[in-house]
């Protein structure tokens, strides 16, 4: 009787000891998730919309955005990150597409896939007006290319 | 025997079981979740339907931050002061009030620490306001948030903050800088100032400092210049802006604000009315000037400023040296110029001055700026206590001539003095000359004795 | 399922617990476990024998090294980041001022325990023949420990951290000829700045950590092969008994014979030579007096480690590290002191220098590492080593006292102002 609830008891005590570890374990990987990021945050204000000109599209380096504004549709902003392995894409005027510099991917003016390894268009993102009179740009909101911001 | 061990180590696996769960949920239960989920409350009451409130209540809970490099500085505030930029939340409770006002100064772009002080990266309301040990900066009284304007702004005059223009005024005429250091530049007998406003005084201190300094710090050497309460809130207001603060090239560009001003200032400077009339008054080389602003767009005056050659070819302006906000300063100013600026203007040219009289300008400007005045009184009258030194008081200058030549005077400020002893086995008196040839050109110095020399009265009674 | 049989005895060879041979095998088969004999006596068992200050001293080594690595994932080595990232895991990381607080807390409770181990070794007479050699590595990892959170108290860059390492390498300064050198090579400068931030946190994270984990590995080597723990002084007997040598299994000097208790107890017995047994021999009679690692000795070192774990937590959970404000290297608190541990030091020093800084901790040092070698007297009784304990105790109490008076009796100047005395801060 006194073995067997001494190796119960010792049984119990390795079990809370595993569940310890366990919730310490898991304790430790949420503490690696950061709270807070120095980066640029996914949803910012670019601007207020006259700082936008008509024609080929306005290169946000530090968003990596391309903002677009057309005098019919209104605003939309596509992303400048190829979709093949992340370099930053050129659009060029001259034939109105992005080019990937890094394995030659090339994008048409509405994101799609012409030539190269990119699996995928370019994401456009969605871009709404702020209360304070700013473009507003959500890069956790993938919208259609055809979406546009009428201001 | 080992059925106790076994269950003494089960209670402590146990024990550590709990006591790990209990950090995880204390972890995860942050005050600043319980100000976002009230917040959402309040945004959600706004919304017009079901859908659009469902929306805004299911926002994620997150910690906000400003990220500012320019003024070396993360500002958390925004995580529990969710409104300060949204004009909707006008008249929503704190902490989720629209912050009125702001004008230029958008909290994305400037935060709130840089005015407001507090510990921006902090996040529970007790550290953040910052009154908390080891944080020298907490929240300042809403009376001095102004003073912070000064941090920026450095020269000229700040709309709506007169204590500032005028706590600077009294720095450099009451003769400051004859005991303390600012920016470099002054004595050593008082502590350095340059960074004041980012010391852990408080702005009490400071002001209960200049009304009476011996009350809050004993034995201090700093004479009572008896200010006036609202004297003692404006110098006040300049140390509170004193932090020796390195800023970003944006936030440094502003050291003048671009006002009407700083745009006559300007004006008056670069003497534009030698070329230029104002609703005909001045000179007749150049257009008139009355009105300009309404005639071309700001770029084209903007541009005329920078290169006039790229705008008329041939034009006789000159090409003069001004940054962004002295060309958006004398736009303002032409903007409200009338003929009788103009006037203004012409008047006060041209009284021309001799260079005995220049020197002897130069020189009281000088007695006053390096802080001279401090101790020798604005009117060289002396008479600031010195405990232990020959006549237990800093002696006046007015009679300086009978006792010294011009040169023996030179000298002193030169190297400085010691003031001889009252009483030889006494302790030093705490205020002496100090030796200003590392600080003072020699020019400088020969206009300060001139000055002196100008003021000298003759002692009627010679003994 | 054969598969996932196969794949579970693969991993574990041994028998069944329930046999002798199953509770052997456990621990030799095992690379971590076979750190103990398979069997270990009773007596070494005894709380009061060892008070567990070795092992509790070794665990907490591995808390630290779980929660600084924790740490460095947040932390960076450079005067202007350092501080923020504090405020950071002081304001945003998950948990981040309860791992940072394990690890503070951790930290002054190893060079506590480090140094009680240490005492409980003199006290019993442990460090003698032959265990002379592991003392000198036992008093080695005593200065480790103490350099480990000495490097790792300027990682903060507060004006708690800045000072208290600017006085503390400036004690060190004082030795003679190579004192100024010294200090240069460890800050990489002349004052603590960027150089000696990078430098101090090279040695408290990679460094110093390391040596302490070579050299714990030789102190528990040398533990085995110098006989395993040292008899409880209640057990020694009168007089030596008949010796015997062995070579291949020295751990267990009376093992040649067949154990009634474990009758499947195998040894390869490589060779028998004659010569002197290194270790204390058992009389036949003692050998009952055994008993399996496994549970026995486990359980007890469970209990110490989670009675470890559950007392640093409480800790961590009542008491925050502490981080003052921004290192500041233009104002100087008063008074600036050093690491509590080097406190006594520091009260040297503040009489005379040279003495202070030089000569007693060289002498001390020395004089700790010489032990085993100057105290030739074999006898392990206490009431035979009259003149070792006087001195050694003399030892304790010095250092403790000059520690409590540094810590608490120094005010402003390095005046003597007891704690229940309020100063005044402020007064310029």
């Amino acid at each position: 009787m006194n073995r067997r609830s001494f190796l119960g008891w010792g049984a119990a005590g390795f079990a809370a000891l595993c569940s310890s570890v366990a919730v310490s374990f898991g304790a430790v990987l949420r503490y690696l998730v950061p709270d807070v990021f120095y980066e640029p945050p996914q949803t910012f204000k670019v601007g207020k919309p006259a700082d936008f000109a008509y024609g080929p599209p306005t290169f946000l380096a530090d968003e990596k955005i391309y903002v677009f504004r057309d005098r019919e549709k209104g605003f939309s902003v596509a992303s400048a990150v190829c979709t093949h392995l992340g370099c930053t894409v050129n659009h060029f005027q001259s034939d109105d597409r992005f080019h990937c510099p890094c394995h030659g991917s090339i994008f048409a003016a509405n994101g799609a896939v012409v030539h190269g390894p990119a699996p995928k268009p370019l994401p456009w993102f969605e871009v709404t007006l702020a209360r304070d009179g700013q473009l507003s740009v959500d890069k956790d909101k993938v919208v259609p290319s055809t979406y546009h911001l009428m201001v | 025997m080992s059925r106790r061990l076994s269950v003494v180590f089960f209670a402590l696996s146990l024990a550590a079981l709990v006591l790990m769960v209990f950090a995880i949920r204390q972890a995860s239960t942050p005050g600043w979740k319980d100000y976002q989920r009230t917040f959402l409350q309040l945004e959600a009451q706004g919304e017009p339907n079901a859908a659009a409130k469902a929306e805004v209540l299911d926002t994620p809970l997150a910690i906000h931050q400003v990220m500012l490099p320019g003024l070396q500085r993360v500002d958390r505030c925004t995580t529990c002061h969710l409104g300060v930029d949204d004009p909707t939340m006008k008249n929503a409770p704190e902490p989720f009030r629209y912050h009125q006002g702001l004008g230029p100064h958008a909290s994305t772009r400037f935060g709130c620490t840089i005015c407001h002080g507090g510990q921006g990266l902090a996040t529970t309301v007790k550290d953040a306001h910052g009154n908390v040990p080891f944080w020298p900066n907490p929240l300042l009284p809403a009376d001095y948030v102004r003073a912070s304007c000064g941090r920026c702004h450095k020269e000229g005059n700040i709309p709506g903050v007169p204590e500032l223009t005028e706590g600077r005024h009294l720095f450099e005429t009451e003769g400051c800088h004859g005991c303390h250091k600012l920016d470099g530049v002054g004595g050593s007998i008082g502590p350095d100032l340059s960074e004041e406003g980012a010391s852990e005084r408080s702005p009490q201190w400071l002001e209960n400092h200049f009304l009476n300094p011996a009350q809050v710090s004993p034995g201090s050497a700093m004479p009572n210049f008896h200010f006036t309460r609202q004297q003692a809130r404006d110098l006040t207001y300049y140390m509170l802006s004193l932090t020796n603060q390195q800023m970003g090239t944006y936030y440094s560009s502003f050291n003048q604000i671009p006002s009407a001003g700083y745009g006559r200032q300007l004006f008056v400077q670069k003497d534009c009315i030698v070329c230029h009339a104002v609703g005909g008054v001045g000179g007749k080389t150049g257009p008139d000037l009355l009105g300009v602003t309404k005639r071309h767009s700001l770029e084209w005056l903007d541009e005329q400023l920078v290169n006039p050659q790229n705008v008329y070819p041939g034009s006789s302006m000159p090409e003069f040296d001004l940054d962004t906000n002295a060309r958006k300063a004398l736009v303002a100013f032409l903007n409200s110029a009338t003929s009788d600026d103009a006037k203004a203007i012409l008047s006060g040219n041209g009284h021309a001055l001799n260079p005995e009289d220049a020197a002897i300008a130069a020189g009281s400007l000088d007695f006053g700026r390096f802080g001279c005045a401090g101790c020798h009184g604005a009117n060289l009258q002396g008479g600031v206590p010195n405990p232990n030194a020959q006549g237990e008081e800093v002696p006046s200058l007015l009679h300086l001539s009978s006792d010294y030549s011009r040169d023996d005077v030179v000298e002193i400020i030169r190297n400085g003095r010691t003031p001889p002893l009252d009483n030889a086995k006494g302790p030093t008196p705490p205020l002496y000359m100090p030796a200003w040839k590392n600080m003072l050109s020699n020019e400088d110095i020969q206009q300060i004795v001139a000055f002196l020399w100008s003021k000298q009265q003759k002692t009627s009674d010679s003994w | 399922m054969n598969f996932f049989r196969d794949i579970w005895n693969s991993i574990v060879r041994r028998d069944s617990l329930s046999t002798d041979k199953g509770k052997s095998e456990l621990v030799f088969l095992n690379v971590w476990l076979h750190i103990h004999p398979a069997k270990v006596k009773k007596e070494h068992l005894r709380f009061r024998h060892t008070f567990y200050l070795g092992f509790i001293t070794f665990f907490l080594f591995i808390i630290l090294v779980t929660t600084g690595i924790a740490l460095m994932c947040y932390y960076r080595p450079y005067p202007s980041q350092a501080y923020q990232d504090m405020k950071d895991l002081q304001c945003v990381v998950f948990l981040g001022p309860f791992i940072r607080g394990m690890h503070r807390w951790a930290a002054h409770l190893m060079v506590i325990c480090v140094f009680l181990h240490m005492c409980r070794v003199f006290f019993t007479g442990s460090y003698k023949k032959p265990r002379q050699f592991n003392w000198v590595i036992g008093v080695l990892l005593l200065l480790l420990t103490l350099g480990l959170p000495f490097t790792g108290y300027l990682l903060p860059w507060d004006q708690l951290a800045y000072w208290a390492i600017t006085v503390g390498t400036n004690i060190g300064s004082y030795a003679p000829l190579v004192g100024g050198q010294l200090r240069e090579l460890l800050l990489g400068g002349h004052t603590v700045g960027q150089a000696a931030l990078i430098r101090f946190y090279v040695l408290h994270v990679a460094v110093l950590p390391g040596l302490v984990g070579l050299l714990t590995i030789v102190h528990f080597w040398r533990v085995r092969k110098d006989g395993g723990l040292s008899r409880p002084l209640w057990k020694l007997e009168p007089k030596p008994v008949e010796e015997l040598v062995t070579i291949g299994a020295p751990a267990e000097p009376a093992a040649l014979r067949v154990s009634s208790a474990a009758q499947s107890k195998t040894y390869g017995l490589m060779e028998v030579v004659t010569g002197k047994p290194i270790f204390e021999t058992v009389s036949p009679d003692e050998e009952e007096d055994t008993v399996f690692a496994y549970p026995y000795a486990f359980l007890r070192e469970s209990i110490a480690l989670m009675g470890t774990v559950v007392g640093l937590m409480v800790i961590s959970i009542l008491f925050h590290a502490p981080l003052e404000e921004l290192a500041n290297p233009a104002k100087t608190p008063n008074p600036a002191k050093a690491p509590w541990y080097f406190l006594g030091l520091q009260e040297l020093v503040s009489h005379s220098a040279l003495f202070g800084g030089v000569v007693a901790p060289a002498l001390m040092v020395l004089a700790l590492l010489a032990v085993p070698y100057i105290d030739r007297n074999p006898s392990r009784r206490l009431r035979e080593r009259k003149w070792a304990l006087w001195l050694f105790s003399a030892f304790v109490v010095a250092n403790l006292v000059l520690i409590i008076i540094g810590t608490f009796f120094r005010g402003p100047g390095w005046a003597f102002i007891p704690p229940w005395v309020h100063v005044v801060a402020g007064a310029e």
